[in-house]
């Protein structure tokens, strides 16, 4: 089966943590490997539950969504990622692979942004509703809170409300120079979604230049993988991914919530959007989904159309 | 599986009764006088507030009834001259049901969470999502439908509509309306309710009724040929003639754009969305469920499921999703099972959901959740449980 993903996983070995294709490591071993470029995974005769049926897996890295989407209709590609834009024209009866909404898009501001207001109002400034509807096309949820609602129950308690006359109000104060932010996204699928963030700052009176991959940025648009559906476990993913102090890893939801409240509290991450993993599956894969609402990779139990055991 | 009906049958004459026995969610909604007394401690027990409430939860309307009822009898609302605003929230994540309270008080806020485990999930599928069932209600008289909203439950059985009223944790019939069919009801008996705000409808082979069920149940029941009306999920809509005689229906349709099609004949339909268009299924008298486009044009086939089904858009899931009955012999137990259709082909989402006994109906009761009623060999009873289907293990 081949597979398609736009991620350039440039270490010398195969990830051993992460989605996608540590996933496969349970029925699959690694037969080659070219960080950045290529990966071949054989099925595993002695895998546990059995042999897969698949006989192997090619996986093509550093795919751009676009050729993903043209790979996946030419017939060159077996499974491929779909952004917002490839979901929209995808042709009528493509199969789609979604997990639940297990990526969390957010701002995380640098310690060298050390004024409280300056974060605040970026916070306030960012019109999540129009990212989600235009230039997302309704994938996914708008966050407030750093957990999915299908995982705390209480996600909506977080204001995602924009203030853009709030945020003027917090600003207002500061001099020109002390408004300005550089706004760093590593990942360019989401240039637009940087931009747009640029556009709203401004309206709130702060200038944010948003540029590609600058690690002394002010502010990062990143993008964390949910690995738990477990609340706790959730929560204690994504505050060791932002750099934030581990939160309590037991209590009630009422805790659950102050927790995650307190994390949020001084505005150095600011939730964004909970979006699903989405993927294109050619014609010939059969079974399936070969995903897990978490986003795993379960291709132990997919076959080829002629190629069934 | 149901079979078709061959012929005419006795009707169904005797009068049988209700059995207590109900058990529901609400038994587990422990929460909101804990929560009232926390306001009480926070406003002043005597202090005016405007309350509001919502649920967001796949648990039934009802159950914030029960949540109101349950807080307003420690903290009644006095909407005038409130000083507070106090917001509740029935809210549910993958293992529990919350409770969430919001209150504001001038400059002041509070927020406070009371949770309880949801039910025991029925199974769970390799790939995070199950199905649940929570019992509604049981009666030795068949359930062809049922209706629950805020405190009302109206059942439909093949002698009588009646509309129930929840007082405390127990459902006490307040009103029944006898059915008097103008002739003998088919063998394997089917009905269908509709509510819609106060108005109810309720489809019987070869008679419909019209009425009201807020305060009073007010129902005229006649002789009518006229289509009953299938939902599916949020969205679809088919008007369906069904067979007088039998016990499906005979294939008639009309589509959402008003344009009529003839199908063979079926059991039940749903409808769903691969990749953005709305195809429908229909579970035909030959076994088979066929898959048809927008247009009512066959476009595949599902051999593996049985006769009823409906469509629900369950909200972690994402899209649509079929559940379906197995292919058992309408006497064998039975279960349910959530698939999605993807490239027209069926892929389960969760393990099976069974049942003691056969499922003798499957209707939507939201855009969400489903209604299922099965026979108990061994009692003799009908249960009708609410079907859910949740992510997660």
């Amino acid at each position: 089966m081949r597979v398609e993903i736009r991620e350039a996983i440039e270490t010398p070995d195969p990830p051993q943590k992460g989605p996608g294709m540590t996933d496969l490591g349970a029925a699959f071993s690694i037969t080659r490997w070219e960080g950045g470029r290529s990966a071949v995974y054989s099925a595993d005769g002695n895998a546990p539950g059995g042999r897969p049926f698949l006989d192997g897996i090619e996986i093509q890295m550093a795919r751009p969504l676009r050729e993903q989407a043209i790979d996946l209709e030419l017939g060159k590609a077996d499974l491929v990622e779909l952004g917002p834009n490839e979901l929209r024209r995808a042709a009528g009866g493509r199969r789609i692979w979604r997990s639940a909404a297990v990526r969390l898009l957010a701002l995380v501001f640098g310690p060298q942004v050390g004024d409280a207001r300056l974060r605040e109002a970026l916070a306030l400034s960012v019109d999540r509703a129009a990212i989600h509807s235009v230039l997302l096309q309704r994938q996914g949820e708008i966050a407030g809170g750093l957990l999915p609602q299908w995982i705390s129950g209480d996600a909506f308690l977080f204001s995602t409300a924009a203030d853009a006359a709030r945020a003027r109000g917090l600003v207002g104060p500061l001099r020109a120079p002390m408004r300005a932010l550089t706004l760093s996204f590593e990942d360019p699928a989401w240039r637009a979604v940087a931009d747009r963030i640029a556009v709203n700052a401004r309206d709130a009176g702060l200038m944010v230049a948003a540029a590609p991959a600058n690690p002394a940025a002010d502010v990062r648009l990143v993008e964390v993988r949910i690995a738990s559906a477990e609340p706790w476990q959730a929560l204690a993913g994504l505050a060791a991914s932002f750099g934030l102090a581990e939160p309590p890893q037991s209590g009630s939801p009422e805790a659950l919530f102050a927790a995650e409240r307190r994390l949020l509290a001084d505005f150095h991450v600011i939730p964004l959007l909970h979006l699903p993993y989405v993927y294109g599956v050619g014609p010939r894969v059969r079974g399936g989904p070969g995903i897990t609402p978490l986003g795993e990779w379960r291709f132990e139990t997919l076959w080829l159309e002629g190629a069934r055991p | 599986m149901m079979p078709p009906v061959n012929g005419f049958c006795a009707a169904l004459a005797a009068i049988l009764f209700l059995l207590p026995g109900f058990s529901s969610a609400a038994e587990d909604l422990p929460a909101a006088g804990e929560l009232a007394r926390r306001t009480a401690a926070f406003l002043g027990a005597r202090a005016a507030a405007k309350i509001r409430y919502s649920n967001v939860s796949s648990l039934a309307d009802a159950e914030l009834t029960s949540v109101r009822r349950e807080f307003e009898a420690s903290f009644p609302e006095a909407g005038e001259g409130a000083l507070a605003e106090i917001h509740l929230t029935l809210s549910e994540n993958q293992s529990q049901y919350l409770l969430i309270e919001e209150v504001h008080k001038g400059e002041e806020s509070r927020v406070w969470i009371a949770g309880w485990k949801r039910p025991e999930a029925a199974a769970a599928s390799g790939f995070g999502l199950t199905m649940e069932k929570i019992l509604v209600w049981e009666q030795q008289e068949p359930i062809l439908d049922l209706a629950l909203w805020e405190n009302s439950m109206l059942v439909l059985a093949p002698s009588r509509l009646t509309l129930y009223e929840r007082q405390g944790d127990a459902w006490h019939a307040r009103q029944s309306v006898p059915l008097a069919p103008p002739r003998p009801w088919p063998r394997d008996m089917r009905g269908r309710l509709r509510r819609t705000g106060d108005r109810v409808q309720a489809f019987l082979p070869g008679m419909e009724c019209h009425g009201t069920a807020g305060g009073k149940l007010s129902v005229e029941c006649q002789a009518s040929g006229g289509p009953w009306v299938l939902e599916s999920g949020s969205r679809a809509i088919l008007l369906a003639d069904f067979a007088p005689e039998r016990n499906y229906f005979d294939g008639r349709v009309v589509l959402q754009d008003g344009s009529r099609r003839t199908a063979a004949p079926f059991y039940a339909a749903a409808a769903g969305e691969d990749a953005g268009g709305t195809f429908w299924l229909l579970s035909q008298l030959d076994g088979q469920t066929g898959i048809f486009n927008a247009n009512l044009e066959p476009v595949g086939t599902v051999s593996t499921w049985g006769s009823d089904m409906v469509g629900i858009n369950a909200p972690c899931a994402g899209g649509s999703q079929v559940l379906a009955t197995g292919r058992g012999d309408g006497n064998e137990p039975d279960a349910i099972q959530a698939f999605s259709i993807v490239n027209r082909t069926a892929n389960p989402l969760a393990a099976p959901l069974a049942f003691g006994g056969p499922v003798t109906a499957l209707w939507p009761a939201t855009a969400s959740t489903a209604l299922a009623v099965a026979s108990d060999p061994a009692s003799g009873k009908y249960a009708a449980y609410l079907v859910t289907l949740a992510c997660g293990h």
